[in-house]
């Protein structure tokens, strides 16, 4: 099996993308990432709602999005975004507990 | 393959409604999911419920494992012979490379058939988690990952391919952050865009540094006359080992800056190291010692607790 080489990058915020590319990407439908908009879990970076754009970082938002739908069997939109904002209060406390630990 | 009893993943009969499939599937979905469950094999069950309910959930897929027939699980089987033509469009399968939830996975919106039109179909992103040393994390490294992604051919089939890649994670990364590698998730269709891979890094804890965000902490142990007189010390650093000067009248939680020796950025700028003086006490066995603190506390008018 040949060896194959890549460089891992950060995640850039600089670029963005749209909409339509975000539920390609995500496997989210337009609903689902409507509500997650809505309750604040994805930040839409564009200068009017026709031309939202998303960062690289809302990928990973709406792809844990996904993966806790489908994991969960949630089929409620709303009840989604509010796990993914728990979620994201989860991940923040964890960050903190880090930083604090590092003192 | 393998056979798996989806059914009894779930602990549901054959005839159970897609309610009975659900409201299991839920059940036991909140007692072994990673995040939460703190059971033995957590992560091993969630991943067994799941791979039943993804399959028994859909009614297609269901209806196609039905047909498989029934078997002991964990007993080697073959899909009748006319499997493949009934539920799968006719596709070829290379059954030694795949397993039953593999199977279920290339049926996946293709279940009448090869995919439909010319539309791009994107490739799945992964993830890996990747566990570095504090070392590794400051200089950055290079990472050997074997991983095994399910490709489909233009006709759609499925096989699982391994790829053995060397990935540069760059210096200054730190525990809970992710970084992606371009394109190296599933293959796109028909043009689709190949899907990324991300790593999940996670950092050990290094017995001496500690890191907060871009910046580094390190303890400093003092003797009382090095804090009060000043003195120049050896202190390590992650990129080895220096001479600070502590100024005369350090005190005990002082934090001494060392500029520019913290974790990487992304943008070539750095954070800094802290040195955090602890003033270490002596045991005094020495009758001389002894006597020259005495006289210290005689001619020292010093209160520690005058705010008290």
């Amino acid at each position: 099996m040949a060896l194959e080489y890549a460089q891992a990058i950060y995640i850039n915020d600089g670029e963005t993308i749209t909409f339509a590319q975000l539920v390609e990407r995500s496997g989210l439908t337009a609903d689902e990432l409507g509500d997650l908009i809505e309750c604040g879990a994805l930040t839409d970076e564009g200068a009017s709602a026709a031309a939202a754009r998303f960062s690289e970082r809302c990928v990973l938002v709406a792809r844990t999005a996904r993966r806790l739908r489908d994991e969960y069997a949630l089929e409620d939109s709303h009840a989604l975004a509010v796990v993914v904002r728990l979620t994201q209060r989860i991940d923040a406390l964890k960050s903190e507990l880090r930083r604090r630990r590092g003192r | 393959m393998k056979y798996k009893d989806y059914y009894a993943s779930l602990g549901v009969p054959r005839d159970a409604d897609a309610d009975a499939i659900k409201t299991a599937y839920r059940k036991l979905a909140r007692k072994y999911h990673p995040d939460v469950s703190k059971e033995a094999n957590a992560e091993e069950k969630f991943k067994e419920v799941g791979e039943a309910y993804e399959t028994l959930k859909d009614p297609e897929k269901r209806a196609a494992y039905d047909q498989l027939g029934q078997y002991a699980p964990g007993s080697d089987f073959r899909p009748p012979p006319d499997w493949g033509q009934a539920h799968a469009g006719g596709q070829q399968f290379s059954f030694d490379d795949l397993d039953l939830a593999d199977l279920f996975a290339g049926l996946a919106g293709r279940g009448r058939g090869a995919p439909r039109g010319d539309r791009p179909i994107p490739g799945n992103d992964y993830e890996a988690a990747v566990h570095l040393t504090f070392e590794q994390a400051f200089a950055g490294t290079e990472l050997e990952l074997d991983l095994a992604a399910i490709e489909y051919d233009e006709q759609g089939r499925a096989r699982r391919v391994p790829h053995r890649m060397k990935v540069r994670v760059p210096s200054g990364v730190t525990d809970g952050q992710k970084l992606r590698v371009p394109g190296r998730g599933g293959k796109g269709l028909r043009g689709g865009r190949d899907g990324d891979l991300y790593l999940d890094i996670e950092v050990a804890a290094h017995p001496v540094f500690r890191v907060d965000g871009m910046d580094i902490h390190v303890d400093l142990p003092l003797a009382p006359w090095e804090a009060v007189l000043g003195a120049s010390v050896e202190l390590p650093t992650p990129a080895g080992r220096v001479t600070l000067k502590v100024p005369a009248g350090t005190r005990a939680g002082q934090k001494l800056r060392l500029g520019g020796r913290g974790m990487a950025r992304s943008d070539g700028t750095k954070g800094d190291l802290y040195a955090q003086a602890q003033i270490a006490v002596p045991t005094v066995t020495d009758e001389a010692q002894h006597k020259l603190y005495e006289a210290l506390r005689d001619a020292s008018n010093f209160d520690p607790r005058a705010h008290l």
